[in-house]
């Protein structure tokens, strides 16, 4: 039973989802959004605080495990309560209209924009930034033209490089355009194989998963 | 000359160089022409020709990490569309943007009542512009706003309810929207495309990261896209557009950062250049 029921309910609403495409009736449309709309948003709300909760335990179990890497877990602790703790008690804006969500309790006062501009925001530049000093490094030291196909790559990297800048064109007019040609054919032929490839896969596991050939998604290890 | 020795160039010199490359443009720009490629002339004129019973909805869908990028096509979509009394609708997938959402909002709107002089002329929220904020998981707005938005988003951002505002008036669903224009550094475009395009016949528009660019070109030449900004050159060609074209004058966030990135894309090439020499030098000596 505790194998059927969940098998039973996937394929029974996976039928609906589908079928309901094809069925343009006003009635059948009002209980699709219903579905979509209402009991969705439940299901997405169960599942945040499953997320949640498997947040916390298993960076607790780290903590206490001592395992690698576990002082982090402290922070990531850390962060999610005391964030958590301020949001939840925040005002949500309402008659503001200044885009601030201020927390009160008793004598204590906080904006949770504050952790926004001055902790996020800062913290996810500097990280994305960083990346640019990396690429120059790992360019200078891996990036060799060892063969015909890497010396072609090398070309087409140099000349997409030079159209994504007004630089290109300054050197010629050319280079934007080729830069566009190789974007929109070569580029677009490899992207289209690989996305046709992708959606016939997720399409044969979804069949697999709806006929109950595929059940690992259950657990148990089946 | 001993290339094996350069070679082996200690990393932080080229961190030290690239960091000098970035910075000194930063301070001392060069500026060079904008040529406005055709993807993003083709997602200005879709804007440009909304409908006065029409609205334009934003979807910005991108974390602080990529907010060099992405913000500046978003502040001059807005610019665009308020200069052309165009409503705007806006939305976030993503938590992390709305925060962006909310401060790039306010600075056009600052930008369009100084230079006001009748309450026509002003940009009010409601009236103009709605920011319905976010609600998860992101599948489920996309489709939803297929049937009715405003029973959706019942409220906005800022706790007011949605329905009995100017801006939603005459604006239901996606048959009320000319285009939607999803600015993201992940997927967010393509799931505009799969829920909303594809079963509600609404055009979509895509603002990406130039590193992720590659990947949204299949849809452009499709016509799935009817229009597509990449990266920071994206949005200095729609800030060029909006100045040429609208006439609205404003900080340029992306072209004042092309020096930089330019400057940045010639410094490594300028290392991969050095890195192939030595490496066909020394492996002659082997």
């Amino acid at each position: 039973m505790h194998r059927k029921f969940p098998l039973g309910l996937l394929i029974f609403f996976g039928i609906l989802g589908i079928i309901s495409i094809f069925i343009p009736h006003p009635s059948w449309e009002a209980f699709d959004g219903m579905l979509r709309n209402k009991v969705m948003l439940i299901i997405g709300a169960f599942a945040l605080i499953l997320a949640l909760g498997n947040l916390i335990r298993v960076h607790y179990l780290k903590i206490k495990r001592r395992a690698k890497h576990w002082p982090f877990s402290i922070v990531t602790l850390l962060s999610f309560f005391v964030t958590s703790i301020i949001g939840l008690f925040g005002d949500s804006g309402a008659n503001t209209m200044d885009g601030s969500f201020r927390t009160i309790i008793g004598t204590f006062e906080f904006d949770i924009m504050t952790i926004y501009f001055k902790i996020l925001v800062p913290l996810g530049a500097t990280m994305f930034a960083m990346l640019a000093f990396y690429m120059a490094s790992a360019a200078y030291r891996s990036f060799r033209a060892k063969s015909t196909l890497a010396a072609l790559l090398l070309i087409s990297a140099f000349i997409v490089m030079l159209g994504q800048i007004p630089v290109g064109a300054a050197i010629s007019k050319h280079i934007p355009a080729i830069s566009d040609i190789i974007m929109r054919i070569p580029n677009t032929a490899s992207k289209r194989g690989i996305e046709i490839g992708v959606v016939l896969g997720m399409l044969a596991t979804m069949l697999k998963i709806m006929t109950g050939i595929e059940r690992s998604w259950m657990g148990g290890g089946e | 000359m001993n290339w094996e020795r350069l070679l082996m160039l200690d990393r932080r010199v080229i961190f030290l160089i690239m960091a000098l490359v970035i910075a000194l443009p930063i301070i001392f720009p060069f500026g060079l022409p904008t040529q406005v490629t055709d993807r993003t002339q083709r997602l200005f004129d879709t804007i440009d020709a909304t409908r006065e019973d029409q609205a334009v909805l934003l979807s910005t869908d991108y974390t602080p990490q990529t907010e060099p990028e992405l913000h500046p096509m978003y502040i001059s979509i807005l610019r665009h569309c308020f200069a052309r009394n165009i409503k705007v609708l806006m939305v976030t997938l993503y938590i992390e943007a709305a925060g962006l959402m909310d401060v790039g909002l306010r600075e056009v709107m600052d930008e369009f009542n100084a230079r006001a002089t009748t309450h026509e002329d002003s940009i009010i929220m409601g009236e103009d512009v709605v920011f319905l904020g976010w609600k998860p998981p992101p599948i489920i707005p996309i489709l939803a706003m297929g049937q009715d938005i405003a029973g959706f988003y019942k409220q906005d951002f800022y706790n007011q309810e949605t329905a009995t505002m100017p801006v939603m008036q005459g604006i239901k669903n996606y048959r009320d929207i000319s285009i939607v224009v999803a600015f993201s550094s992940g997927s967010s475009p393509l799931w505009f495309v799969q829920f909303a395009q594809t079963r509600f016949g609404v055009k979509v528009g895509a603002g990406v990261t130039a590193v992720s660019v590659a990947d949204f070109y299949p849809y452009l030449e499709s016509g799935q896209f009817s229009g597509l900004l990449g990266g920071m050159k994206g949005a200095a060609e729609y800030e060029e557009l909006v100045e040429r074209e609208v006439g609205v004058q404003g900080r340029r966030r992306a072209t004042e950062g092309m020096s930089s990135q330019s400057a940045a894309h010639i410094a490594i090439m300028v290392f991969v250049i050095i890195g192939n020499i030595g490496y066909f030098a020394t492996r002659r000596k082997r």
